[in-house]
This record gives structure tokens, sequence and C-alpha cells, in this order.
């Protein structure tokens, strides 16, 4: 066994021996990281499927082009070869002017029971545009509808934009939330692990400074410590996205078919591979700074003797 | 070997505990450092390995110059050196075997090479047949041949014993001084303190005699 391995199992088995003796400490530890990486993971759920609803919902948003009364057929073609060229757009279905006014009647006699006659007919014709599906959908349609109002003929352009636009505000300010809580509960987070590992130095204290007596380096010393927090990271994360995972599948059984109807084909879904994984290791860094912050103070004050 | 010139070192008010103290002591040399409580012995032993620091003068140990010594590389230093306390220093909750090879573990040794080292330091302290044992379950003079076997275990040309037979009765401390005398036979230097008079009576070593932080004989 070479001395890199050698010197690796020695700080693996004194890590788990400081584990043993500080048994009821680490697991309070795992448990509080847990639970704040448990925090942090719902608000990631919700994030995501909020996320999944706006893409589900631009996805279904329609792009009307109203056209001028007196649009000449030949830009009336122009638009048309526009459309069909364009290979992001699914179908195109033109109502003109009679159809308009026609279904407007008709939807109105419907409604209040009386027949509409004003003598002319004010209603614009009019392209009714679906999109194919994509994940970037709202930012494709309003550059299209951009690129579509400024064409010559084209009355207005309109796709519900208003409140695409509101409901990408309202994601960018989860963002800004998500990333605050997740700085706060990292922060306490650290204070937390850093004075698990204190309290599990300090409970060793003498073997430490035996270990420093006889010769041991300060990596020596230092490396248990440090592997234990990042374990502590490890551990806490795990069972928190165990449990989140056994919540969200039980979750999943129960709504899956009322969130169906309320948007179509959208499923339920949990935090992404790639989050999962950066969780795991944010929650293994955070044990391991806090680690490193209790190691270096307390050799710190050794060396300052 | 060992040199300390004109070392002052305070622990605060009131008077030095070490007040330009100046030392030789040879390779291979045995040597008593022996003065009432408070005479500064501990505190030569521990500025020696590197445990505190001092305000003025040079402390050359085997050319390493300790007071220059960058804290991370301080275990070259201790690696020179076994250290030997009153209180032992055992851990508890390994038993003797595994507390003498803690010894050689912290300086990552392999460890078929950490179990033969082990086993022969123990014999040479007469300690073998209470390898399994815990510390708790010793007599001090097993206890202290249990300290005496890590501090020889790695074969350090230096051994720095700071009342090693303080808390044992006197048939007990002169075996222990005869385990000191027979490592010192195979090469290594001793610098053992203390104030047992009994223990310095036969007059066969050199013996430096402090007060006050000062040397008032060498």
């Amino acid at each position: 066994m070479n001395s890199v391995t050698q010197a690796l199992s020695t700080s693996l088995r004194t890590t788990v021996s400081n584990i043993r003796a500080n048994k009821q400490t680490f697991l309070i530890s795992v448990m509080t990281i847990a639970i704040s990486i448990g925090i942090l993971g719902v608000f990631l759920i919700v994030f995501f499927n909020l996320n999944a609803l706006l893409t589900s919902w631009s996805q279904h948003v329609q792009l009307v082009v109203y056209l001028d009364d007196d649009i000449s057929p030949s830009l009336k073609n122009e638009l048309e070869d526009m459309f069909k060229s364009n290979a992001k757009i699914q179908s195109m279905e033109e109502v003109s002017k009679e159809r308009a006014w026609k279904e407007f009647k008709l939807n109105q006699r419907n409604n209040d029971g009386f027949e509409m006659d004003l003598g002319f007919n004010p209603l614009p014709a009019s392209y009714e545009i679906r999109f194919k599906s994509s994940n970037n959908g709202s930012s494709l349609i309003s550059e299209f509808a951009e690129q579509v109002r400024i064409k010559q003929g084209v009355e207005s352009v309109e796709y519900g934009e208003k409140w695409i636009s509101r409901f990408e505000q309202f994601m960018v300010v989860c963002r800004v939330f998500l990333l605050g809580v997740g700085g706060l509960l990292s922060l306490g987070l650290i204070l937390i692990i850093s004075n698990t590992i204190r309290l599990s130095i300090y409970s060793r204290q003498d073997e430490i400074e035996l270990m420093l007596l006889i010769g041991a380096t300060p990596s020596f010393v230092k490396i248990p410590f440090l592997l234990e927090g990042i374990l502590q990271g490890l551990a806490g994360s795990l069972v928190s996205l165990g449990f989140m995972g056994a919540i969200y599948t039980y979750l999943k059984d129960v709504f899956q078919p009322s969130m169906e109807s309320i948007a179509r084909g959208l499923d339920l879904q949990f935090i992404s591979q790639p989050f999962l994984l950066i969780l795991v290791g944010i929650s293994m860094l955070i044990g391991f700074i806090a680690s490193y912050i209790s190691t270096y103070q307390y050799m710190h004050v050794l060396n300052k003797k | 070997m060992i040199q300390l010139f004109n070392v002052i070192k305070n622990y605060g008010s009131g008077k030095p505990a070490l007040d330009d103290v100046s030392l030789k002591i040879e390779k291979g040399e045995f040597v008593f450092l022996t003065g009432p409580s408070g005479a500064g012995k501990t505190t030569i032993l521990k500025i020696l390995f590197g445990w505190e620091h001092f305000e003025e003068g040079q402390v050359l140990v085997q050319g390493i110059n300790v007071g220059k010594l960058e804290p991370k590389n301080i275990h070259t230093l201790r690696r020179s050196m076994g250290v030997i306390f009153q209180d032992y220093k055992l851990l508890p909750n390994k038993t003797v075997f595994e507390n003498v090879a803690f010894a050689q573990e912290v300086t990552n040794r392999d460890r078929k090479k950490i179990k033969f080292k082990t086993w022969e330091a123990l014999k040479n302290v007469g300690l073998t047949p209470k390898k399994d044992s815990f510390p708790p379950q010793l007599s001090g003079g097993e206890q202290q041949r249990v300290a005496i076997a890590r501090a020889m275990v790695n074969t350090p040309p230096i051994i720095l014993a700071d009342e090693p037979t303080g808390n044992l009765d006197q048939e007990i401390s002169i075996e222990i001084l005869k385990l000191f005398e027979e490592i010192n036979q195979n090469g290594a230097t001793i610098i053992f303190a203390t104030h047992s008079q009994e223990i310095l009576r036969p007059g066969k070593h050199r013996v430096i005699v402090l007060n006050r932080g000062k040397v008032v004989s060498s």
C-alpha cells in the first residue's frame, strides 16, 4: 500500500471513529442539513412545476394576425408565404372578414339572445397561427410577432403577450427568491455544521494534541474532520432527497389526474437530475467549508501557543 | 545536537519562565534537568518539541532552528524525538498495542511494519502480555512503560521525558530509569526532567540545575 492510500485509509478510519464517538451530534447535524435541503428542494420543485406550466401554456398560445381592410392580394400572398416558410409554425388558418363577423354574431346570439346588425362589418380578416411545441415557445412567438407586426397590410398582432410576460417576470422573482433562500440556508448550515465539527474536535482534543506531539502533520489531523463535514453534507442531502422523492411519488399518484385537467399533458415535475447533483454537491461543499473553518480555527489557536 | 542560546520565555506578567538560558547537549548524552517546581524544566522541554514559542534567543535541535520553524513543518522536528509525560498521555479507548501503533500511524508507516515495530517496542518494555489491555486496566508503572514504548517505537534520536517517574514509587522509578538507560545505550540522547533526589543520587549522568528560569549549574 503506498503512502497516499495508507494516509487516506487512516483518515477514513479516524473519520468513522469520530462519527461513532459523536453519533448523536452527527445525526442532529445530518437531520438539520436534511431539513434545510428539504426546504430548498420544495422551493425547487414548485419552481420546476411553475416553469413546466409556463412552457405548457406557451405551447398552446396562438398568434392572431389582423389584416388591414384594404390589404392587396399580393401583400396577402407575401404574408402567407412568410408563414408557410417558417418551420416552427404548425398550422395556419385564414379567417375572412365575413367569417369573423358571422362567428361573432353567432356568439353574441348564444350569449345575449339578440342579433346584432350594424349595417356594416367592423371586424378585420385575420390569420390564426399555431406553433410547434418547443421549450422556448414564448420567446419564439414574441420574436415572430415583432417580425409580422411591421409588415405592410398588418393591422395588429395578438398572442396574450401581457400575461406571458407577467408570468415570466414572476418566474424571475421566483429565481431571485430561490437564490436568496438558498444563500441564507447555506449560511445557516455552515454555522451549524461548523459547530458540530467543533464539538467533535473538542471531544477529541487530547487525541489531537497527542497526534501533533508525536509528529502528525496538520493535514493528517485536519483531513478526518473535513471528511466528517463532507459526509454530513452528503448524508443530509441524500436523506432529504430520498424523503422528498417518496413524497413526490405519493403526490404524483394522488394529484396527477387533477394536474392534467388544469394543464393538458403536464406531468408533475421532480427536481431535474442536474439540479439533484448540484444540491448534493452544494451540501457536501457546505460541509467541507464548515469543517474547514472549525479545524482552521482550532489549529490556529494551537499554533499561537 | 541540542543548543539553547540566551533563551527568554515569558508567560505573561511577572518573572520570565526562562531567563537567558543557554545550554548544550551532545549527541548520545543522558542529561537530567532538575530544579524545584516552576524552575523551567517543562518549559525547556516544550520549547524543544515546538509546543511553546519563546520571545528571545535561539534553539537548535539537530541543526533545525526551532524558532524559525513554520507551524506546517513542525512535525519534522517532532518526528526526531519521542516525548514522555508524567501523566503518560495514553488514549484510554485504545489498547496498549494500539497506543504504541498510533505513534507510527501518524507518520504513515506501512501497516506490516507498524505491527512488527509495535511488537518489538512492547517486548523491549516487557509488556507483550498486556498488549490487549486498555490503559485504565494497568498500573502507573505499566502505563509509563507503554508511554516509553510509544516514544521509542519510531527509534527517534532524542527522547524528552517530563517527570516520567513523578507518579511512581521508588522501586518502579528505578526500573523506568533503567529502561531509559537502555535506550540511551542504543544511541538515543535523553533529556530527563525530574526533581526526585533518588533518581539523581547515583550520579552517573550530567545534571543541569534550574532555578526560577535560570541555569544554576550545568
